[in-house]
């Protein structure tokens, strides 16, 4: 039995949504004094996004996210990635979470190439010496070494994304958090990510995967969770979860022209 | 106490992330000007300039014994430091919203980072500070060897502002319009271009005394201007303000920190 890497166990994630129209520091002071206001506000505008989730994944595992938009894909992966905390319910990561940030959302676009690469890489919590012997590996992976020195606000958005993808997977990490990035850069480059994301996967390292090509999900993944409304409609091998996913949605679809 | 040790651990186990944050904004700050680097030991002596222009002259402000320049210079710089940096902590969350929205980084980093970057830009205004201390003939002393103990309590009361400034920005962007008019009501009560003496009512130096502010421009300047060593009220003065500031700041901060991804 592999070991677990991620575990949730009723994972639920509210949303205040009502909050964010009109909401000053005069409504703040005024709902201090209101406490029943206060309680009917926030009743009113919370949204669930993730209501109860429980499943885990295991070391080595390729865990394709499916599902419409707004079924709590992303909230799911920031939630592993830490950077939101559950409303109730828990969810343990065992192991370095690495997410590739879509089109180096962690980019300073005036710094160079050489300088968001060290940037990056401490933001992911990478020590310097780690980055420093790894810095070549990472260059020369994305192919931009004529760049190395050009501020990054120039770069195509193919090429930002192919500096985030190098930095995010030459440092191996335990789980990497993939959402909708190897459709971008060419098509040398995506036969290279796919590669190295393969070579990856060989390797050990977790990996959740959303995606909206059912083919992509097919390619990589060994399991895939079909998320709807913040619940888990299906959780089973890639194939058979892909094929009842794109069943309904097509279904969906001729149901609304209908 | 064992929260403020888990800080220092966590901290130092960033201070990769803290330095290069602090290199990303020295190099964004000076990016596309010709003067670079120069800018931040001129910028001080140019408002000095003006100031001591206006206040000498057409208000006739005066400091009895020391130069008039000198003592708006020193007031001015710790003045500066806290008006920018705990500016750019306020804004320093809402600023790094994509990272933050993506990647587990500790938030505190974000306040303290600033803090530490404007820091550095200050030791930098402390040359022409030193240059003009020189040319006024005020002279040096001893006692300069004390200024470190003003200048981090001046930091960790600015860094506790930051906190609090940081945190309320996330949830009322209210704040920011808030502390515009806050700032430049504080330069003026404090006394960076008057020396409170002039103000002949005691009841009025008591109150400038409470100013948080003042309680290391004041210890800078009995070094700096009058050659003494500051009292025991004055170390402590500091220390209070700073360690009061720290407290209420970080503690809101922490506190509200979990919810900012959800109100960016």
């Amino acid at each position: 039995m592999n070991d677990v890497m991620i575990r949730a166990e009723g994972l639920c994630m509210n949303y205040k949504t009502g909050v964010e129209k009109g909401y000053s520091l005069k409504q703040g002071f005024v709902d201090c004094f209101d406490r029943k206001k206060r309680a009917a506000r926030r009743s009113r505008s919370e949204f669930h996004a993730l209501r109860g989730l429980s499943f885990s994944v295991a070391r080595g595992e390729v865990l394709g996210l499916v599902g419409p938009n707004g079924a709590g894909k992303s909230t799911l992966l920031k939630l592993v990635a830490g950077v939101l905390k559950p409303s109730a319910g828990r969810i343990e990561i065992f192991g370095r979470v690495c997410p590739m940030i879509e089109l180096g959302a962690g980019f300073d676009p005036e710094l160079t190439a050489r300088e968001n690469i060290f940037l990056n890489a401490a933001v992911m919590g990478y020590s310097e010496p780690f980055i420093s012997r790894k810095f070549d590996e990472i260059v020369a992976f994305s192919g931009l070494e004529a760049f190395l020195d050009a501020p990054v606000r120039n770069f195509s958005s193919g090429m930002t994304a192919r500096l985030a993808f190098s930095i995010a997977t030459v440092v191996e990490p335990e789980i990497l958090i993939v959402d909708e990035i190897l459709s971008v850069g060419d098509l040398a480059f995506q036969e290279k990510s796919e590669r190295k994301m393969r070579s990856l996967i060989g390797g050990g390292t977790t990996v959740l995967f959303v995606s909206h090509s059912i083919d992509a999900i097919r390619s990589f993944c060994s399991r895939a969770l079909w998320l709807e409304r913040g619940e888990i409609r299906e959780d089973g091998e890639a194939d058979s979860v892909c094929d009842h996913y794109r069943r309904s949605a097509v279904c969906g679809k001729d149901d609304e022209s209908a | 106490m064992s929260y403020l040790l888990r800080l220092l651990d966590s901290l130092r186990r960033s201070r990769f992330l803290l330095k290069q944050l602090v290199a990303r904004d020295f190099k964004v700050k000076y990016k596309r000007s010709v003067l670079g680097v120069a800018w931040s030991l001129l910028y001080p002596l140019l408002t000095t300039a003006v100031l001591a222009l206006v206040f000498s002259n057409v208000f006739r402000f005066s400091t009895p014994g020391v130069s008039y320049v000198a003592y708006l210079l020193t007031g001015l710089v710790c003045f500066n430091y806290f008006s920018e940096a705990s500016n750019l902590c306020m804004s320093s969350i809402a600023a790094n919203y994509s990272l933050i929205g993506k990647v587990y980084v500790p938030k505190y980093i974000f306040p303290i980072s600033k803090c530490l970057f404007v820091g550095v830009n200050f030791l930098l205004t402390l040359i022409p500070l030193y240059l003009v201390l020189l040319i006024t003939g005020t002279g040096l002393c001893w006692q300069h060897l004390l200024l470190p103990y003003a200048f981090a309590c001046l930091f960790l009361f600015t860094l506790g502002v930051g906190f609090f400034l940081a945190a309320a920005a996330v949830f009322f962007r209210d704040v920011y319009y808030i502390y515009g008019i806050v700032l430049t009501l504080w330069l003026y009560l404090t006394p960076v271009m008057y020396d409170p003496a002039v103000i002949g009512q005691p009841l009025l130096q008591n109150l400038i005394a409470l100013n948080p502010l003042y309680a290391p421009i004041r210890f800078v300047r009995t070094v700096m201007l009058y050659h003494e060593t500051p009292g025991i009220g004055q170390f402590a003065a500091c220390a209070v303000h700073g360690a009061l500031a720290l407290a209420v700041g970080s503690l809101l901060f922490k506190r509200t920190q979990d919810k900012f991804v959800c109100y960016l």
